[in-house]
């Protein structure tokens, strides 16, 4: 038995090689805040360059601030889902069946808060479901989202019949749109999930509930309400997106929201936030990833690329972004412990 | 003849970091054949992280390691095993879900392919051996491995290890976990094994069970490595001033007598649990500190459970006295001034991805809110109080539990229960897998929660801690009081043992 007694603690050097040095960025908390800025800046400049700052232009400008308001919306709402630990694809049919039945109202009586009121109650009420179906029958919320899309997108196409479409009055949309409605409306709510999130009791709870849900429970925290109030956060960011969906196009149509729950996926993701839930969630990764995806969206189709690779693309962006943000045990069981 | 005192493992100069804490620093040394090796340090000494680099669970920051004579640098846990190196780790290394012997043969089911079939029938028969190889007849392979028990579970995977008869076996943290029979068989294990001219490394903080079982010891402090120490120079003070650094006074236990209030606090009664329990009664009184003692599975796990609301109560009830609440479940139960140490740490007791400080302050929601909102304030002042006050080992509050050791880990755990003040506390197993420095502070730590007026249940499988802390020491047996016994009467071990059996 030979033995070394180096006990020269206090001249110890670091010996870190090169997949340590990345995991010790990776897991700085500054470094995690900043990713996602980043990670918009350098698509902003990309794009700005390939297109010779014709990406700059305020039309642009505007429809990518345009579609990231719809996006940003779900996907801020969507967090609380996330953190949780849970998830939910149905969001693009809520928000369609929504939107249908707030325009059904509109043009029932013409009165534009009906319109609001109706769009915002519907959604809310469809997740309040969706959440029950989990928590008081114990079916995952992932399985109720994929069967419940399929149930409110057939009401929806059956609502809106055979046209495909319903229109509402141009007058009502651009009143809407021009009077600041949607900006006031997505900042009042980003500020409000804002609070929630990092300021409450709730929101603090719902991030441990989704890193452990035992432990979490063992803390008196209740798992119940607090995936309730997961959905109706996001049940309140998918109403508003649905009217903020139908003033953009002053229609409603079978097509309104499809698509919606991807992109709200990516945009979470690209914010920096895991879709497995836990300490690592925020409230504006929903924001900020949604400026990025709205941003790649017509960046890409502005440098020529055909719209169904832009779908490819897209794919392969979340799949990597997940596969980084995801922490991978080693293949037996085994604990990392010094 | 096997050949004893040949070279099997050689540790040359290695480093390990975790981002920019040192885990070990320049490490040498040798592990023979026909040895039983026992590393022995403070919680966060490196102990873990030397076993488990030379187990294949975590490379080397630096350095080089030898097996057999050749270089050794395994790429993960199944090339170490397939070398012959096996290690049982200190937290639950089976799955739950899936059966007992599929974890047996986790990640080798290829032997049992018939085409495109797992033949399990041959695999359950192939556990049934691999569990009667190391004297295990009572447990089914062909069952899930939830049905069984922690120190069960432990038995698998000491089966498992075994099954592939390792040259050399590293038992991490592991007998802390057992109760006497499953601590019997390890040790039968590595005796067999090293009069076999294998070799065995023990990890353990049990200091009379390290002088007992091992050759040599090997000490660690901060990562490096102290000093070797042959049997013959064991000496239990010489070795605890070099694991910490100073001196360790023999006894830090309370030496007091001083009694308990007669108000009860809370009381079990007449409660029937699914498993374990049945017509159970207990009372806790106001500043007692009540030892619950036995075998492992005595039930005596199951009592803390229950009378936190963690398991079903299907008769019976759990009250607590002065607030007249029964508790149904663990909300109710922590919004009611309890708290619950599990013996579960990193599974039940800890987010782990989470840093310290919201661990802690996981607690303090209530009391650092200002109507429906948080202050920041008070809740960093909530948290830095108990980071201060435990010694807690990292580099800020924001650093995530799962970096940290064992030991600093049950310190987080202590500091978000005695940051939420709790008046009743139940501690199952607080001390499990922690070191005698980390030990002596929670010991002091209930001693003084006690004397604040606060009531304790301290679950253990460790005599000497019930008979060294407690007021009143209830011993079970299947399910049942045995014998209940006062500190004022004084402990006797070997009653005490009488009754457990």
């Amino acid at each position: 038995m030979t033995a070394t007694s180096s006990a020269n603690t206090s001249g110890k050097e670091l010996h870190l090689n090169w997949k340590e040095r990345v995991d010790v960025i990776r897991s700085n908390r500054w470094f995690l805040m900043a990713f996602p800025f980043a990670m918009l800046a350098l698509i902003i400049l990309i794009f700005g360059g390939a297109t010779g700052g014709n990406f700059f232009r305020v039309s642009v400008l505007k429809g990518i601030l345009s579609q990231a308001i719809i996006i940003g919306t779900c996907a801020t709402g969507v967090s609380f889902i996330y953190s949780n630990g849970n998830l939910d694809i149905s969001i693009g049919a809520v928000l369609g069946m929504g939107a249908t039945l707030g325009v059904l109202a509109y043009n029932a009586t013409n009165i534009t808060p009906l319109l609001i009121l109706v769009s915002v109650g519907v959604s809310l009420g469809l997740m309040a479901f969706n959440c029950t179906m989990s928590v008081v029958c114990h079916i995952k919320t992932i399985t109720v989202a994929i069967v419940v899309t399929q149930i409110y997108s057939a009401i929806t196409t059956l609502l809106i019949g055979g046209a495909g479409t319903i229109d509402i009055a141009y007058e009502t949309s651009s009143m809407l749109e021009d009077g600041g409605f949607r900006y006031i409306a997505f900042f009042g709510y980003f500020i409000l999930c804002l609070v929630v999130y990092h300021f409450t009791r709730i929101g603090r709870e719902l991030r441990f509930l989704g890193g452990n849900e035992t432990c979490a429970q063992q803390t008196g925290m209740s798992s119940g309400k607090a995936t309730y109030v997961s959905f109706l956060m996001a049940g309140l960011g998918v109403g508003l997106a649905a009217v903020f969906s139908v003033i953009d196009v002053s229609a409603v149509s079978v097509e309104t929201g499809s698509g919606l729950g991807m992109d709200v996926m990516l945009a979470t993701v690209l914010g920096g936030m895991s879709i497995f839930g836990g300490s690592r969630s925020n409230a504006y990764a929903g924001l900020i990833g949604a400026l990025t995806v709205a941003a790649l969206n017509k960046g890409l189709l502005m440098v020529g690329v055909p719209s169904a690779f832009i779908q490819g693309i897209r794919g392969v962006i979340f799949l990597a972004l997940v596969y980084m943000n995801s922490e991978r045990r080693d293949l037996l069981p085994s604990r990392m412990q010094f | 003849m096997p050949e004893k005192g040949k070279v099997l493992v050689q540790v040359k100069d290695v480093c390990k970091n975790f981002g920019v804490t040192i885990a070990l620093s320049h490490v040498d040394f040798v592990v023979k054949t026909g040895e039983i090796r026992g590393l022995i340090g403070e919680n966060g000494s490196g102990k873990s992280t030397v076993s488990s680099i030379i187990a294949g669970m975590q490379p080397a920051s630096s350095g080089e390691m030898a097996y057999k004579g050749k270089p050794w640098k395994p790429k993960d846990v199944l090339e170490a095993q397939a070398a012959g190196i096996g290690m049982i780790v200190q937290e639950a290394g089976t799955i739950a879900n899936i059966s007992v012997a599929e974890n047996i043969f986790l990640g080798s089911y290829q032997k049992f392919r018939k085409g495109p079939i797992i033949d399990k029938k041959a695999m359950v028969t192939e556990a049934r051996k691999a569990l009667e190889k190391i004297g295990v007849t009572h447990i089914n392979p062909a069952l899930p491995a939830r049905m069984y028990d922690m120190q069960e579970r432990k038995l698998i995977e000491i089966a498992k290890c075994m099954y592939n008869n390792p040259e050399l076996l590293i038992v991490d943290e592991t007998t802390t976990a057992l109760s006497q029979s499953g601590r019997d068989i390890i040790y039968r294990i590595m005796h067999e094994m090293a009069d076999a001219g294998k070799a065995v490394m023990i990890i353990s903080h049990d200091l009379n069970e390290m002088m007992e079982q091992c050759d040599t010891l090997t000490v660690l402090r901060d990562g490096v490595i102290i000093d070797n120490i042959d049997k013959a120079d064991f000496d239990p003070d010489d070795i605890k001033q070099k694991m910490v650094g100073r001196e360790i006074k023999g006894n830090y236990y309370r030496v007091d007598n001083d009694g308990y209030s007669d108000e009860v606090v809370l009381k079990a009664d007449c409660i029937t649990t699914m498993h374990s329990l049945l017509c159970f009664d207990l009372e806790l009184h106001k500043q007692e500190i009540l030892g619950i003692g036995g075998l492992s599975d005595c039930g005596m796990h199951t009592v803390g459970r229950a009378l936190y609301g963690l398991e079903m109560v299907v008769d019976g009830e759990v009250r607590i006295s002065d607030r007249n609440v029964v508790v149904k479940n663990a909300q109710v139960a922590f919004r009611n001034g309890m708290g619950y140490v599990s013996k579960n740490r990193d599974t039940e007791s800890l987010e782990l991805n989470a840093s310290i400080y919201n661990n802690i302050a996981s607690t303090g929601y209530d009391k650092n809110s200002t109507g429906p909102f948080i202050n920041p304030f008070k809740e960093r002042a909530y948290v830095d109080k108990q980071v201060r006050a435990l010694m807690i080992k990292c580099q800020n509050a924001h650093q995530p539990v799962r970096a940290l050791s064992g030991g600093n880990k049950q310190k987080v755990v202590f500091g978000k229960w005695c940051a939420d003040d709790a008046d009743i506390l139940i501690l199952d197993c607080p001390t499990r897998g922690v070191d005698i420095g980390v030990k002596a502070a929670m010991y002091q730590l209930i001693y003084d929660m006690k004397k604040q007026g606060k009531s304790i249940i301290m679950i253990s499988e460790e005599l000497p801690e019930l008979m060294g802390m407690c007021d009143r020491l209830l011993i079970m047996r299947d399910g049942q009081i045995s014998g209940e016994f006062f500190r004022k009467d004084g402990y006797d071990d070997r009653t005490l043992i009488e009754y457990m059996i």
